[in-house]
């Protein structure tokens, strides 16, 4: 299965935060060869067989003894190439997830749910709701334009962030975190599965929503950059952007490192990040404020998903109600969210009502997915700081 | 087709209000009867009070701010300027000359969108604030002023700023103060920054969002939402510093004009504000008590420029300051010291200013207004000083349209001619009035109207050469004429789409030969257009200290800084020019000084003498606690004291370059 990042406009490449850097072929043995693709260069075919031919020899009367290979051991995730391993990765998350497509009050509701499997036999499944979303109605939608118009003014100031950010605001995360593909590279490997991951979720969600666009309610949003043709809630920059703010958080806080510890000023202003990256979209006039509520709900809640799937532990189920979040209201990342308690908020509401519900669940049975505990351990280690304690003593 | 035609008319007090009036009613989609517009009238001879009452049956059109306390509207004067939010059937009773009400003179301000404005306002409580005896009060009147930056707090939730007039956002339901817009205390700022507090960081976002000042669901312009914005760089200059600051203490007190106004450059609109700020922020330092030296001094800095007005120090800015602070003001009954910085103006080489022909003589000048330019360009011939009863006919003033229509008009008392289109609606009208008071002038007004509009009932006059023709009467008396377009330039993709009408004539010579842009006039030039004269119309005043700007790596005068001398008063000379430069440019390439941008933390650079002024007004803040009784007399004192090296003519740079180094970060030892 290909797994594309919905925003992306031009290829999977450009977008993956992981291969934005050239990470990926700066792994890959084959391209030490120059080679295009996966070893395709006709000369150097060419060359290894008449090599061969010269120095091939006769056949061996013997080979010495070949020992079986460790069957499903992650150990070995280290000897494949960045792009099996995403393969891999990407099995085990999206067989932790499910979707249908519901109706809830007459409206459509997407519903994400969290599988599991029951007393650890993996024929018998059951199923946690994790998310579910209901799209605000159109009148509300026509409410939010004027927040959309009013934003258009700040956009000559915002180009340079809006023009960058259409296909990799990952970058922008590295101007927070000390990310760069020789030090980090498996953060940036573990950011680009759990972005993989979101995306096909995020595209089913907005599918199934199918929210009209500002450009489709205004001759005069006219928008900067062009409309993406999908949904327009949730906001798939918003959902992917405090994705990451949150993935980013939570190895910054497990490093044990003295700087991340309990200063909760990082997650503060990971999460500004994120909310500038959702707030440069409705600049653009291409999304409404309440796409980014919603997809900054969405992130937040696969953040804590995917860390869960790595980890174990209890993991948090959420729901998005679009017909109460205030239709004259713009998005505050605030309310949804603590970063001191580094845990969604209960709940989030409007004037109207409740708009955002989200509740922790106690861990599912089972241990997390031995792979993906693999790829969270090294990334950690990326993040952990070496004191002078930490160096071995000569006669230890 | 247009067609020109004469109409004797010599009710009106002022022309240029009652053409824009005329424009609303295809300007505007709402009802034109509707709008709110500030409006800043002169009565006389009456109180705000009686005033009030004489208009009760315009009372749902009419509006007095609460800035004028009890006291205010009882006093009877002689002649006082007073600051109202009307509406056209009100404005246009007002700008009757025949009216019974005692208003001598209108002009006509801006927009007002009702939401804007709270007629249940009661009077603020003006308690008394102690501070340190070294303590000096900074007062900044701008556009988008970042009120919870980081360089006016003395800590995390600890504001400097003790008042804030914000005029451009909902009032407060509930208890308001304020007339128009809102205002806030230091209590209530510190409050909000508790409140908008996280983790280390204020969430600005959400503090300029709860303060009204960035409101994008009103469709207001929100500069502290950009990277730059022109208050909170101004301010930074004239009082930021980060917290712990080794300096004495400078509480700040600030009235935050509506960014609308200032994208309407026509300078009147600014007036009716601009005059309410003064009032307002003049209330709050009376405030201010040092423990043992009495009230604490006051450091004003108003970084704004205008073309037009009689530039001979008489203009109703001008006699503003006066009337605050001079004598017979509060600050003299206070005993309290006030001064004011003001900046040259950039309009140099902007071709705004020619001299009109000396006697026996005749000029000719075009004025091209520019196509697609949606706001009404707006021209002034200003006239000898005479007396009301004389009004002596100095020259007669001819017009050619840019279609070959031809007019002409003398100075005297209800001289009009309009332009029509063949609809019969009024494009442009040229007109003489004689503008009493301190100015004792007769001036013709040439008011252009919008040359596009996207509204299809939009009023269109022509763009082009508009050919001016002004012949001096034999025999007339002695005495300077001048000639100043008004600014009304809009940044690009700003509200509400102004282009620069300009002067035009074949002698002007822009260039030296090497390509450069002449910052002085070249020597023996008869061009009516000149640079010299250019000097910011609200800068002509006697008391404030104007501030020009100088290019700090070629030691040299900005281009754009603007020129004296003042035009006379019938013999007495008036300013030679600002009175000193400060730092307004890096280099010639590296344009700008840096000072605070909008968020916490950021830098910007922005150009100017606007950056210029502020520089200054931190230096007098020193200044004004020493033994100089007037900013002038300390102004030369600081140049001689810190000189900065220019070679500049004294119409260009008054007594030369003052260094003043900005430490925003001396934290108390």
């Amino acid at each position: 299965m290909t797994i594309v990042p919905q925003s992306a406009y031009s290829a999977y490449s450009a977008y993956s935060a992981y291969s934005a850097y050239s990470a990926y072929s700066a792994y890959s043995a084959y391209s030490a060869y120059g080679a295009p693709g996966a070893g395709e260069n006709p000369m150097l075919a060419d060359a290894f067989m008449t090599t061969r031919d010269g120095i091939v020899g006769a056949r061996l009367d013997q080979i010495g003894s070949v020992r079986e290979s460790v069957a499903n051991d992650p150990r070995t995730l280290k000897r494949l190439s960045p792009a099996v391993r995403a393969a891999i990765f990407q099995a085990e998350l999206a067989a932790s997830i499910d979707v249908s497509i519901e109706t809830c009050d007459g409206d459509v509701s997407p519903v994400l749910w969290h599988r599991s499997a029951k007393k650890g036999d993996m024929r018998r499944i059951k199923y946690h709701e994790l998310l579910r979303m209901t799209r605000p109605s159109v009148e509300r939608l026509t409410r939010q334009l004027d927040l959309v118009s009013g934003y258009a003014q700040i956009r000559p100031d915002r180009a340079a962030e809006i023009l960058t950010q259409v296909t990799a605001p990952a970058p922008f995360f590295s101007t927070i975190g000390f990310i760069d593909p020789g030090r980090t590279p498996h953060t940036l490997e573990f950011l680009s599965t759990a972005l993989s991951f979101s995306a096909p979720l995020i595209q089913r969600i907005k599918f199934a929503l199918a929210v009209k666009r500002p450009i489709e309610f205004s001759p005069q949003i006219q928008p900067m950059i062009p409309t993406p043709t999908h949904g327009s809630l949730p906001s798939g920059h918003a959902s992917e952007a405090f994705l990451m703010a949150r993935l980013i958080w939570r190895l910054m806080l497990h490093s044990n490192a003295p700087q991340y510890g309990d200063k909760a000023y990082w997650g503060e202003m990971l999460m500004r990040l994120a909310a500038r990256v959702a707030a440069n979209r409705v600049v653009s006039g291409v999304h409404f404020p309440v796409d980014s509520a919603a997809g900054a709900v969405l992130g937040c809640t696969l953040a804590e998903h995917v860390y869960s799937q790595c980890n174990g532990g209890r993991w948090w189920s959420s729901r998005f109600d679009g017909t109460h979040f205030d239709p004259e209201g713009d998005f505050d990342w605030h309310d949804i969210f603590d970063v001191r308690k580094d845990e969604l908020k209960k709940k989030a509401e409007s004037g109207d009502g409740v708009w955002m519900r989200a509740k922790a669940h106690a861990p599912s049975k089972g241990e997390p997915a031995p792979v993906l505990s693999w790829l969270w351990e090294k990334a950690l280690e990326e993040w952990q700081d070496l004191g002078p304690g930490d160096l071995p003593v000569q006669g230890e | 087709m247009f067609t020109w035609q004469h109409a004797d008319d010599d009710t009106l007090l002022d022309h240029h209000t009652d053409f824009r009036l005329g424009l609303s009613e295809s300007h505007f989609p709402d009802d034109p009867a509707r709008i709110w517009w500030s409006v800043l009238i002169e009565i006389a001879d009456v109180s705000i009070d009686q005033f009030e009452a004489a208009l009760a049956e315009f009372a749902d059109d009419l509006l007095i701010p609460v800035a004028y306390d009890p006291d205010d509207r009882r006093e009877v004067k002689e002649l006082q300027p007073v600051t109202i939010f009307a509406r056209k059937p009100l404005i246009e009773v007002l700008n009757d000359g025949r009216n019974v009400f005692g208003v001598v003179s209108v002009h006509l301000g801006a927009v007002i969108p009702e939401a804007l404005l709270d007629r249940f306002a009661t009077p603020p409580a003006l308690s008394p604030i102690r501070v340190d005896d070294n303590a000096v009060v900074m007062a900044v009147i701008d556009d988008g002023i970042a009120i919870g930056h980081d360089l006016f707090r003395d800590g995390p939730t600890e504001s400097r700023i003790e008042h804030a007039s914000i005029f451009e956002a909902a009032p407060h339901s509930g208890s308001s103060h304020a007339s128009l817009g809102r205002s806030y205390s230091r209590h209530e700022i510190d409050a909000l920054l508790r409140r908008c507090h996280h983790n280390g960081f204020l969430d600005e976002d959400r503090f300029y969002a709860e303060t009204g000042q960035a409101d994008f669901l009103a469709g207001t312009a929100s500069p502290v939402s950009r990277r730059v914005s022109h208050g909170t760089h101004v301010m930074g200059l004239a009082a930021g510093r980060k917290a712990h600051h080794a300096d004495a203490p400078r509480p700040i007190i600030c009235a935050i004009l509506p960014s609308r106004v200032v994208q309407d450059t026509t300078g009147v609109d600014l007036l009716p504000l601009l005059y309410l700020a003064f009032v307002i922020l003049a209330k709050q330092a009376g405030r201010f008590r040092t423990r043992t030296k009495g009230p604490a001094p006051v450091v004003f800095n108003f970084s704004y420029g205008n073309t037009g007005g009689p530039h001979d120090g008489t203009g109703v800015f001008a006699s503003l300051f006066r009337h605050v602070v001079g004598a017979g003001s509060e600050f003299a009954a206070r005993g309290q010291k006030a001064w004011l910085t003001l900046p040259a103006g950039n309009s140099n080489l902007s071709q705004l200013h020619a001299s009109g022909p000396g006697p026996g003589k005749q000029t000719n000048v075009d004025l091209i207004a520019q196509p697609d330019d949606r706001t009404p360009s707006h021209m002034q011939i200003w006239l000898p000083v005479s007396e009301e009863r004389e009004q002596p006919d100095f020259a007669r003033i001819g017009i050619t349209a840019p279609g070959g229509e031809r007019k002409t008009i003398s100075t005297r008392p209800g001289q009009r001619a309009s332009l029509f289109n063949s609809r019969g609606q009024e494009v442009a009208r040229l007109a003489y009035q004689y503008v009493g008071g301190f100015v004792q002038r007769g001036r013709v007004g040439l008011t252009i109207g919008p040359t596009a509009g996207l509204d299809e009932k939009a009023v269109l006059a022509p763009a082009g050469a508009w050919q001016l023709e002004i012949e001096r009467s034999a025999g007339a008396p002695a005495g300077d004429i001048d000639l100043w377009v008004r600014r009304d330039e809009t940044l690009p993709g700003s509200l509400p789409g102004g282009r620069q009408a300009y002067f035009d004539a074949a002698d002007y010579v822009r260039f030296d030969e090497f390509g450069v842009p002449l910052a002085v006039d070249p020597t023996g030039s008869d061009c009516p257009i000149t640079r010299s004269g250019t000097l910011n119309g609200f800068a002509c005043g006697a008391d404030p200290v104007v501030v020009a700007g100088y290019s700090a790596r070629e030691a040299g005068v900005a281009g754009y800084s603007g020129a004296g001398p003042t035009s006379d008063r019938g013999g007495s000379p008036g300013r030679e020019g600002p009175d000193l430069a400060a730092k307004s440019d890096e280099s010639y390439l590296m344009r700008g000084v840096i000072s605070a941008g909008s968020r916490s933390g950021s830098w910007a650079r922005l150009s100017g003498t606007s950056v210029a002024a502020p520089r200054v007004a931190r230096a007098a803040a020193k200044g004004i606690q020493g033994k100089a009784d007037t900013a002038r007399d300390w102004s030369r004192m600081a140049v001689g004291e810190s000189p900065f090296p220019l070679n500049a003519d004294p119409r260009r740079a008054g007594a030369g370059g003052l260094r003043v180094e900005i430490r925003f970060d001396d934290a108390q030892k």
